[in-house]
């Protein structure tokens, strides 16, 4: 379970975030919408407090993420995180990786001298199973393909045995194929294992095919929310202001829409 | 007329007052220049004259005294250990502190400035002057060449390692925070595997470099084969002095050969 409630956050003068309250149950696929600066990875952010946030509250799990170090660290073993870049990391092993997600919950010093549980191990294979990547387990990761690297960093999140994931647009950088087969992962992962997935994603054909609710966000505040099937022309113009003036401009004839980058918005 | 067919391109063009701006620093550039050259006393004519002298040197290190070669091997083995373990001592003694001088790691400011500076005084300071500070704390031997080079090499290694890791990638130490690993467990999964091949391509690099500084520490009494090198000069032995100096292009040639194939190997994985 993640709420947030009434979170603000200012760059300088810029405002990221200005009041932005929700909520996402256990098991469900949350999917957060909204042109590029528009607060989305700010919001993901502030939710692990990799970003502080100037003001409002956030809870995950029943317990508040808060400054003291310690119980920050405690609250983060709870939240998974997925990054647009996977951030994987480079020469080690791909089971590493994923290891990497059960570091906090092991003893100190034998982590560092690389010795794991049994147990951790197992669960790590375990989550590269579910990828469908156990085979890979022992290969380095940077020789992976990105797709691949990136179900290996749903992976690193599921070995955290998480409540909640944050997944900061996860197939931005993914064919639409490959796009398909993280965005799976993630809504098994939400379904299955009764995970609260919040997602960001900017291509709104994914978000119908994929989410249980749909957020809009749109100058750091929230502009819609609905089921996905809610997501009528009126409010995507809600959530993309300006997107109007393009639509008339013609569609080359033949070419399939992939979301909102491309002059496709007669795909709506 | 047909239309020059070259362009020299330096950048965008100039106008007349980037020229002058131009002008003004060559000219300042070569009047310093010119000024120093005679504080230094360049002197082609010196050189020239001195050339016939240099020849007679030359000359009278011929023969090399290779019987000599048997009694100076174990001079160069000492060169050759004191240059491992003052790259040893060197890295044992940066290490611990590199975190702490990484702007992206280190606790607090203080702590930062603090450690670069300490890299930066002792780097400052060549290694000779750091032997001749040894040979008077340890006594004249190969101890005080190892201290020298393991001080000065610290300064060097040091700044190297805390450059990189600044410079590693910062998404994987991100992803390992927010999964709520310690800082330590950061820096071993996240950082370590980043900066591992350049640091060890350093200590090569400075294995090399200090095998060339330790062919020297021998003239301040520190050790190895230089103080072979300088007494045989002293006593006008030139034959000796030959084999000295072929002994070490010898050593330093292969050390360098080696290690940048090893270097090569490590960058690669």
């Amino acid at each position: 379970m993640i709420e947030v409630r009434d979170l603000a956050k200012r760059y300088g003068a810029i405002t990221a975030l200005d009041g932005v309250s929700l909520r996402v149950a256990p098991g469900e696929m949350l999917v957060v919408l909204g042109p590029s600066g528009a607060g989305k990875s700010t919001l993901l952010r502030c939710i692990n407090r990799l970003v502080a946030p100037d003001a409002g509250e956030v809870r995950v799990a029943g317990r508040t993420v808060g400054s003291d170090a310690r119980r920050l660290r405690d609250v983060r073993r709870a939240i998974g995180m997925i990054f647009q870049n996977h951030n994987l990391v480079p020469r080690l092993s791909v089971v590493k990786n994923v290891l990497t997600g059960r570091l906090a919950s092991m003893p100190l010093v034998p982590s560092l001298l690389q010795v794991f549980p049994r147990a951790d191990l197992d669960l790590a294979l375990e989550c590269l199973d579910r990828v469908g990547l156990r085979a890979r387990a022992w290969e380095r990761s940077d020789r992976l393909s990105g797709g691949q690297q990136q179900r290996v960093g749903v992976a690193r999140a599921l070995a955290q045995r998480p409540q909640a994931i944050l997944a900061d647009e996860p197939v931005a950088s993914l064919d639409p194929k490959t796009a398909r087969l993280v965005l799976s992962d993630l809504r098994r992962a939400a379904h299955e294992l009764g995970i609260a997935v919040l997602c960001n994603l900017h291509q709104v054909h994914f978000a119908r095919e994929f989410a249980d609710r749909v957020i809009g966000i749109s100058a750091g505040r929230v502009v819609f929310e609905g089921t996905p099937a809610a997501l009528s022309p009126d409010a995507l113009a809600q959530v993309y202001p300006g997107m109007e003036d393009e639509s008339d401009a013609p569609s080359p004839p033949g070419q399939e829409s992939d979301g909102v980058g491309g002059n496709g918005a007669p795909a709506w | 007329m047909t239309p020059p067919r070259l362009a020299f391109i330096l950048g965008r063009p100039w106008g007349r007052r980037t020229a002058l701006n131009w002008l003004v620093v060559v000219i300042a550039v070569g009047g310093v220049l010119g000024w120093t050259a005679g504080n230094v006393e360049l002197s082609l004519g010196e050189l020239v004259r001195g050339a016939g002298w240099m020849g007679e040197f030359l000359g009278r290190m011929l023969p090399p005294h290779w019987g000599y070669l048997g009694a100076l091997l174990p001079k160069a083995g000492e060169t050759l250990q004191i240059a491992l373990w003052g790259t040893l001592l060197a890295l044992v003694l940066a290490l611990p502190l590199t975190f702490l001088g990484a702007r992206n790691f280190s606790p607090n400011p203080v702590l930062y400035h603090g450690v670069r500076q300490i890299f930066n005084a002792v780097r400052g300071i060549n290694e000779l002057v750091f032997a001749l500070l040894f040979t008077a704390a340890v006594g004249l031997g190969p101890f005080a060449g190892v201290l020298a080079l393991a001080i000065h090499g610290a300064g060097m290694l040091g700044k190297f390692f805390c450059d990189a890791i600044e410079e590693v990638d910062p998404g994987p130490v991100e992803a390992l925070r927010a999964t709520g690993a310690r800082p330590l467990q950061i820096a071993a999964f996240a950082v370590l595997p980043q900066v591992w091949p350049s640091w060890i391509s350093a200590g090569l690099y400075r294995f090399e470099t200090n095998l060339r500084s330790a062919t020297v520490l021998g003239m301040v009494g520190a050790g190895g084969i230089g103080f072979e090198l300088v007494a045989s000069m002293k006593l006008f032995q030139y034959e000796d002095t030959a084999i000295c100096v072929l002994l070490i292009l010898a050593m330093v040639m292969a050390t360098d050969a080696l290690a940048s194939r090893l270097r090569a190997k490590v960058l690669e994985s």
